[in-house]
This record gives C-alpha cells, sequence and structure tokens, in this order.
C-alpha cells in the first residue's frame, strides 16, 4: 500500500476533526430532521412559479406562440435565449464530475453531488424551451428518426437542431446515470440509518439494494469511470452543437469559427456561478461549512476567473474579426447593433461585457475570492451576464436583417414568454428543494475518502513527514 | 542512499556529437538552399523563406509552450509534476534564442518588403484592395514589428523569472510559511506570463505571424487552433526529455505514473486539437462561404490533399487509437514512439499552413524542409542540454516534491 500523502501547504478540504461516523451524521441530519420554515417558504414560493410557468406553456400550448412577441425577423427570442442558458448552467455538474475527476482534483468530492443535481435540473428546464417552441407539441415525436408512414418525410440529419436533440438527450442520460450511481452508497447509508418502515422501504428500493460488499464497491468503481469516461467528451461536444446551431448559419455575428470552445467555456463559465449561488446557500442552511469550505468556494472563484476571461478573449477575437474581416455586415452586427452602446441593444451588449468579462476580473485577489458575499453577489451577476450573452447573440444578430423593409420594432417579451423563464426557475428550485430535503447534498462516501489524505486530522498527522528531507522520504515511501 | 542520486546532468559527449552533427546538416542545408533558392525566382525565394518561417515560429512556440505547462501547473497548484518540472524549465530558455531567429527572419521579411510572403506589405497592392486596405490599421509593418519585439521579449523576460524563482528551490529547505511565500511569488510571475500568453499565443501572434499570409482570410478559430498545435507538441518534447533523462539514469523519482500521465496530457489535447480543427473546418464548409473557403479549397481538393488528410491521421487518428490503452501511456518505447510522432504531424501541420499558403500549386516538402528542421532539432538539443547541465535536475526544497514522488495516477 502507498502512502497517501498531501503537502500541509494545501487546506484541509474537510475541516474540524471528523470521523467517518461525523461524517455521516453531519450530512445525514438534514434528511433526519423535519424541514424548516425556511425550506417550506422556499419550496412553496418555488411551486408557485412553477404553476405560473405552466399557465404560461398552457397559453402557448393553446392559443399558439403567438402568444409570445416573437416577429418576422426575431423568430427566436426569449425562449432560445433561455434554453441556451439553461444548457449552460448544466455543464458544472458534468464538469465536476468527469474532467475534475480525471485532473484528480480533490476539492470536488465536496460539491460535486449538488453540482450534478443542478446539472440534471438545469437540462430537464432547458429543454422545455425547444420543446414548446414547436407549438403544436404534440407533433415533438417528428424530431425521433424512425422508418415513418409520413413517405420520404424524415428529420433533417443535415440540422445542428437535430443534433441537438441527440446530443442532450444523451447528456441528460449520462449525467442522471453518473448522479444515481454515485447516490446509491450514500442512499444506503440513510437507508441502514432509518427508524421507521417505510423509509427503510423507499430508501431501500432507491439504493438498490446496495450491501457494501468488496463486490459492489468495485463494480461500483469500474461502472464511475466508464461514465467518467463517456461524460468527458459530452461536457464538449453538448455546448459545440448548441453553438453550432448558430455558428452554421450565415448570419452576421453567428457564423465564426470560435464559437464552440468559447460555448464550451462560457456554459463552465455559467455553471459555476450557479453552482456558486446554490451552495452558498446549502451550506449556511443545512451548516456544512466543514464540508464546503472557503477553499472550496475560492477553488471555483479562480474557475471562474478562468473560463470568464477565455469568454472575454472570445468576445473580442469576434470584435477584432469584425474589423479584421472588413465584412460589412459582420461590421454592423459588431459596431452597430452590438458594441455601439447607443443602438437599440447597446445595452445588452455593454451589460454583457461588464458581468462577464470585466467583473470576474476582481477575481484576481485571494480576499476577494474567499469572501462570501462577494462570491454570492458576483455568483448573480455572471448569471446575468450570461444570460445576456445570449440573448445579444440571438436577438442583435437577427433583429434587422439582410432587407431594410423588413426591419421590426423593438423585441420585447410578453407576459407569457416572461412566465415561461420565470416558471423554469420554479421547476429548477422545486427540483433542488426536493434535493435538498430526501437526498445527501454531499457525497457521504466520498468525503470518507478524502478524509484520510485532506481532511484537517490527517494533515497535522504528516508533520514528521514535512520535516525530512526529499532523499529521506523518497527512500522511505518511494514505489 | 542521498549520494547515489544522480542530480546533476552531465551532457554526454555523444550528445553533443549528434547535436553539432545536426546542426551541421542544417547549416548546410541552409547554404544550400540558400545558393539554388534563396537567390533564385521570386517564387523560389518566398519558399525558402517560407521554409525557414514555418519551422522557426513552431519551434518558437513549441518552446514557449513548456513555459505555459510550468505556468499553469503552477497556479494549479499542482504536484504531480515536480519531479520533471526542471525539462519544461529547460525547453523554455529557447524561448529567446528561436525567438530571435524569428524576430531576424521576420525583421528581414518586413523590411526587405517581401510581399510574397506578406502580401499587405505591397503598399501599391494595398492601395487598390479595399479589404487590404480597411486592414492596414492592424497590418501595417510599425504595429507587427513593435508587437512581434514586445511578445517575443516579454516571454523571454517572464519564463526568465519563473526560472529564477525555481533555483529558490535548490536552495534551502522550506517551511509552512515559506513555501507559502514561495509559492506566491510562483503564482505571481505565471499570472503574468498565462496573462501575456492569452493576448499573444491566444490570439493576436498567430493572426501576425500567420492568418496575414493569406492576408484576405480569416477565422476567429485560427490562434486557439494553433495553441492546442503547439502545446501537444510541447508536451510531446517534454515527453521525451523526460524518457532520454530516465535512460541514462538521471530523474529517479520520476516513474511510469508520471510517464502515464504524459501519456494523458498527450492524449487529451490531441483530442482536443482535432475538436479545434474540426469546429473550424466543419463550420467552413457547412456556410460554404467563398470568401473562407478559399483556405482549405487547394488544400483539401488540390495538391496537398495527402498532406491534408496525413495530418489528421497523424495528430487525430493515431494518438486517439494507439495512446487510449493504459499500457501503451506506461511503455517507454512506445511513448518515445507517439512522442515524436505527433512532434512530426504538428510540424507537418505548421508547413501545411504556412507553405500551403506560399506554394499553392506545388508541394515542396523535400530536403530542404528536413534540413532545416535538422537545424532547429540540433540547436534544441544542444541548449536544452545546456540548460539542464546548469541546474539540478530536481529542485529537492519545492514545497510539493514530496508528493509528487509518491505520485500514483
Amino acid at each position: 500500500m502507498h502512502l497517501k500523502y498531501e503537502s500541509q501547504l494545501r487546506e484541509p478540504l474537510v475541516n474540524g476533526k471528523k470521523t467517518y461516523h461525523d461524517v455521516t451524521e453531519d450530512i445525514v441530519r438534514p434528511i433526519e430532521a423535519k424541514p424548516s420554515k425556511l425550506w417550506y417558504i422556499g419550496f412553496y414560493i418555488a411551486v408557485a412559479l412553477l404553476l405560473f410557468g405552466i399557465y404560461s406553456v398552457y397559453r402557448d400550448v393553446t392559443y399558439g406562440i403567438g402568444q409570445w412577441n416573437l416577429n418576422k425577423t426575431v423568430g427566436w427570442g426569449w425562449d432560445i435565449t433561455n434554453f441556451v442558458w439553461w444548457v449552460g448552467i448544466g455543464h458544472a455538474g458534468t464538469l465536476i464530475s468527469a474532467i475534475l475527476l480525471l485532473f484528480r482534483q480533490g476539492w470536488r468530492t465536496g460539491v460535486n453531488r449538488a453540482a450534478e443535481a443542478m446539472t440534471i435540473f438545469a437540462v430537464m428546464c432547458a429543454g422545455q424551451f425547444p420543446i414548446w417552441h414547436m407549438g403544436r407539441v404534440w407533433m415533438g415525436f417528428f424530431v425521433l428518426p424512425y422508418p415513418n408512414t409520413r413517405g420520404p418525410l424524415w428529420v433533417n440529419f443535415n440540422s445542428p437542431l437535430l443534433w441537438d436533440v441527440f446530443a442532450i438527450s444523451t447528456y441528460f442520460t449520462v449525467s442522471l446515470l453518473f448522479w444515481y450511481s454515485g447516490l446509491l452508497p450514500d442512499l444506503a447509508t440513510v437507508r441502514d440509518r432509518a427508524k421507521t418502515k417505510l423509509r427503510k422501504y423507499l430508501y431501500g428500493v432507491a439504493s438498490f439494494g446496495w450491501n457494501g460488499s468488496t463486490k459492489h464497491w468495485q463494480r461500483h468503481e469500474s461502472l464511475s469511470l466508464v461514465l467518467a469516461g463517456l461524460s468527458a467528451p459530452l461536457v464538449l461536444s453538448v455546448h459545440t452543437i448548441v453553438s453550432f446551431d448558430f455558428a452554421t448559419s450565415v448570419i452576421p455575428g453567428w457564423h465564426t469559427t470560435i464559437f464552440p470552445p468559447y460555448f464550451v467555456a462560457g456554459a463552465i463559465f455559467s455553471g459555476f456561478a450557479m453552482v456558486q449561488t446554490l451552495l452558498l446557500i446549502v451550506r449556511k442552511v443545512f451548516a456544512m461549512e466543514d464540508y464546503i469550505t472557503i477553499g472550496h468556494i475560492e477553488a471555483m472563484n479562480k474557475v471562474i476567473v478562468l473560463t470568464g476571461s477565455i469568454v472575454g478573449c472570445a468576445y473580442l477575437t469576434e470584435l477584432f474579426m469584425a474589423f479584421y474581416s472588413q465584412n460589412k455586415y459582420e461590421g454592423y452586427a459588431f459596431f452597430y447593433s452590438r458594441a455601439n452602446f447607443f443602438s437599440p441593444y447597446g445595452w445588452a451588449y455593454w451589460g454583457m461585457m461588464t458581468c462577464n468579462v470585466l467583473s470576474p476580473q476582481i477575481f484576481w485577489f485571494k480576499k476577494l475570492r474567499r469572501n462570501l458575499f462577494v462570491t454570492f453577489f458576483m455568483s448573480v451577476i455572471v448569471n446575468i451576464g450570461m444570460w445576456f450573452e445570449r440573448f445579444v447573440i440571438i436577438v442583435t444578430s437577427i433583429y434587422r436583417d439582410y432587407l431594410p423593409s423588413s426591419w421590426t420594432v423593438y423585441y420585447s417579451p410578453s407576459i407569457w414568454e416572461i412566465g415561461f423563464y420565470v416558471g423554469t426557475f420554479g421547476l429548477f428550485f422545486t427540483c433542488f428543494f426536493l434535493f435538498a430535503k430526501y437526498f445527501p447534498v454531499i457525497a457521504i462516501a466520498e468525503i470518507k475518502h478524502v478524509l484520510k489524505t485532506s481532511g484537517e486530522s490527517f494533515k497535522e498527522s504528516v508533520d514528521n513527514i514535512e520535516k525530512q528531507s526529499a532523499a529521506e522520504f523518497a527512500h522511505e515511501y518511494a514505489h | 542512499m542521498a549520494s547515489s542520486i544522480k542530480e546533476q546532468f552531465e551532457i554526454p559527449s555523444k550528445l553533443k556529437t549528434w547535436a553539432y552533427a545536426l546542426i551541421g546538416v542544417g547549416l548546410l542545408a541552409f547554404i544550400v538552399g540558400f545558393i539554388t533558392k534563396g537567390r533564385g525566382t521570386e517564387e523560389e525565394q518566398a519558399q525558402f523563406i517560407g521554409i525557414i518561417m514555418y519551422n522557426t515560429i513552431f519551434w518558437t512556440l513549441v518552446c514557449n509552450a513548456a513555459m505555459f505547462f510550468v505556468c499553469i501547473h503552477t497556479l494549479a497548484w499542482s504536484g504531480w509534476q515536480q519531479v520533471f518540472r526542471r525539462i519544461p524549465e529547460a525547453i523554455s530558455t529557447l524561448v529567446p534564442i528561436f525567438g530571435s531567429i524569428t524576430l531576424v527572419l521576420l525583421l528581414y521579411i518586413v523590411f526587405s518588403g517581401n510581399h510574397h510572403i506578406y502580401h499587405w506589405l505591397d503598399t501599391k497592392a494595398v492601395e487598390g484592395d479595399a479589404i487590404l486596405k480597411g486592414k492596414s490599421g492592424f497590418l501595417n509593418a510599425k504595429f507587427f514589428v513593435i508587437w512581434t519585439v514586445l511578445t517575443l521579449g516579454l516571454w523571454s523576460l517572464l519564463g526568465w523569472r519563473m526560472r529564477k524563482l525555481s533555483s529558490e528551490a535548490d536552495q534551502a529547505s522550506m517551511n509552512n510559511e515559506s513555501g507559502k511565500t514561495y509559492v506566491w511569488k510562483n503564482t505571481v510571475t505565471a499570472s503574468l506570463f498565462i496573462v501575456w500568453f492569452g493576448l499573444t499565443v491566444g490570439s493576436t501572434i498567430h493572426w501576425f505571424w500567420l492568418m496575414s499570409l493569406d492576408a484576405h482570410w480569416y477565422s476567429t478559430m485560427y490562434s486557439w487552433y494553433n495553441f492546442a498545435s503547439t502545446f501537444v507538441s510541447g508536451i510531446s518534447l517534454i515527453t521525451l526529455w523526460v524518457i532520454y533523462l530516465k535512460n541514462k539514469g538521471y530523474l529517479e523519482y520520476t516513474n511510469q505514473e508520471h510517464l502515464h500521465d504524459l501519456g494523458k496530457y498527450i492524449f487529451a489535447f490531441s483530442i482536443f486539437w482535432a475538436y479545434l480543427w474540426f469546429a473550424q473546418y466543419m463550420l467552413i464548409w457547412y456556410s460554404n462561404q467563398p470568401e473562407e473557403t478559399i483556405y482549405f479549397k487547394h488544400r483539401v481538393q488540390g495538391p496537398y490533399k495527402g498532406i491534408f488528410f496525413l495530418n489528421l491521421i497523424i495528430n487525430f487518428v493515431c494518438p486517439i487509437l494507439i495512446l487510449m490503452k493504459r499500457s501503451v501511456k506506461r511503455n517507454y518505447t512506445l511513448m518515445t514512439f507517439m512522442a515524436v510522432l505527433i512532434l512530426f504531424g504538428h510540424w507537418i501541420d505548421f508547413y501545411l499552413e504556412v507553405m500551403g499558403t506560399i506554394s499553392k500549386e506545388h508541394v515542396t516538402l523535400g530536403w530542404l524542409d528536413f534540413g532545416i528542421l535538422s537545424l532547429f532539432v540540433g540547436l534544441m538539443i544542444l541548449f536544452v542540454a545546456k540548460a539542464l547541465a546548469s541546474k539540478p535536475l530536481v529542485a529537492k526544497y519545492d514545497p510539493f516534491l514530496k508528493e509528487s514522488i509518491v505520485h500514483h495516477t
């Protein structure tokens, strides 16, 4: 057995000198206790929003998408903006579970469970928009390619919109499997502690009869590895294909080759911001400060400043190419419709620049990265910015097309478009509240795993190792 | 035990001989090339310069990518690569050397007004060309020179500072406090390097040096694509040196675990490169606009067809199939083969980018290309070996060294 060792320079991933039992107690407690008043208030607000959303969608289905303010050139408005926004948010979970696993980032264990749950809920919200945008949603099954009685009427395999159907449904499936298979040992822990028959039965079913045998762990580990392998390319592919929805076209501002990687960076950026928003609340409400430490928050803020800067590099590259290409349509899209503050949507472009590129730069400073209020504020700002990014891309490129006679009046959403968007917040938070109540919000088994290398008490136990010289150390422990 | 560790690299005379031989072959090729092509027709001259150009730019960027490797790991507080960190550091000492060659060549092109290389240098043509005229705010000799000097200067300076800071870890053992200070100092310089890297390699410098060869053509992806190309090459070069030193009995702490992770790196970034390649190519193909497709037209359908597909086979198909297996990534022989293959593959990619534009009608890949390549490889071996010999191979007081020693993939 080789030595598990980590430098004392790294701060502990689990604070307080916890035993395995403490970990279980701390994380399972909120599940076993009655929810607080705050939880009920939050949950009911979320359900109310969801109901408003359902009514808005009901209007859309009954009366058609004429209920929205889409018009002759702005055929995609809030609906697709919101779709892309939610899909983007749904990237952090898989990045944390797959990519950070491959990079062996120990801090992922504190945040992966909640982030993965958030991913699944965000993708559920995202999926609503293209589905209800179909208008005649009962024809929705037309997107599935199967031999049919509609003659030669197959789906258009050349269309990135169809690729989206495959990309997102694959992503959803794999994320769900990954999240759920990770939950199995933890659900079994809850089952084993259950005091009522019903609880025991329900958690027993949910944990698929997990008994913690070596064989189970062995299979669990190989399954995780396979799913991590499948998820890693999915982190890139989903938003790449979403970006193709735009970039394969010949619309100025949409057709640009940098879109795929830049969309992926933006997705991770907004996903981490949403994880911050949720986890800052969770750690406070459920008293999880020992597991989601300031170190975790700081690490995520580093990801935010990195991805925000990558996105900034892409924005400036696009802007530069609009000039460099000397293509007057690109020039119009970028220098009139976007960068000109006094054009109808100039405010949206500058809002995007401020929220996504300028403001995250404050995270170069350690003090601000470790400040909870600043982090919470910034996490909201970033997601506002990322919403504006999609709005800017979509609306500013199409509200004035090649034919000035069809230029439209200022596009602003109808109450039912807003209602639909608000409704997805309802769906998202309803799901998240239920998740936080009934599932362990932190991966118990995985925390126990890092406890041995990165817990506070372990850190102190390596004092003597820290004093050894490299040669002595190598002599003793190198394999 | 400690005394038996070979910490100090001594350059084997055989290696020196090889380096000088390669440099000799390279110089000979340069001279013969100069006589046969360098004084020939304008087209031949352009080919001669083009060949030196893609070699020097490629090697400058690859060696700079080694410093990028050091900086990102510094910023990420990564421990695993400490046992061989001196190798990317040594490779990065070439940035000022290859950078000077690049600078001299680019200055020569600009001041001799060689518009067969950079069409936009031809003031008459620019006057009569609305698009080039519009671009002249960016594509002009003055800005080009200033930015090139600044770019190479800051890469060299910040790289030098990183290497200097690293020497502190040879001096005295660090406690928690001094360890933190050491990491902090490294972090500041690495951040500066990364920011400057983003502003140059992540964007501007590829537009200037390479994309402007096709003065009308543009692609927003271009710089990131070339970044991926040179980064994966940089990791391959690091891997080759790691294996070489290991074979010579150095780098006692480095083992298959580290090699395995380098293999993963090459695997992942080969796929990342292919991803960017595909995104750029597919979007241009799909929207089919002549001002964009013109770049690929003669590369896919013309005389460069073979090299075009060879590029994809070497740089994507080979790594994904061969490096997928764990046992390959832990095998010194196969990893050597793959690292050489990938360096060659991306060198071919640069050939395709530069010569595919300068010599559109004829594929000229031949003795001169390989001769100049040999010059650069020889110089690289000589200077990396010298840099390695100038310092202990392992910074024995680095706070993360122990993590690296027991690193387990």
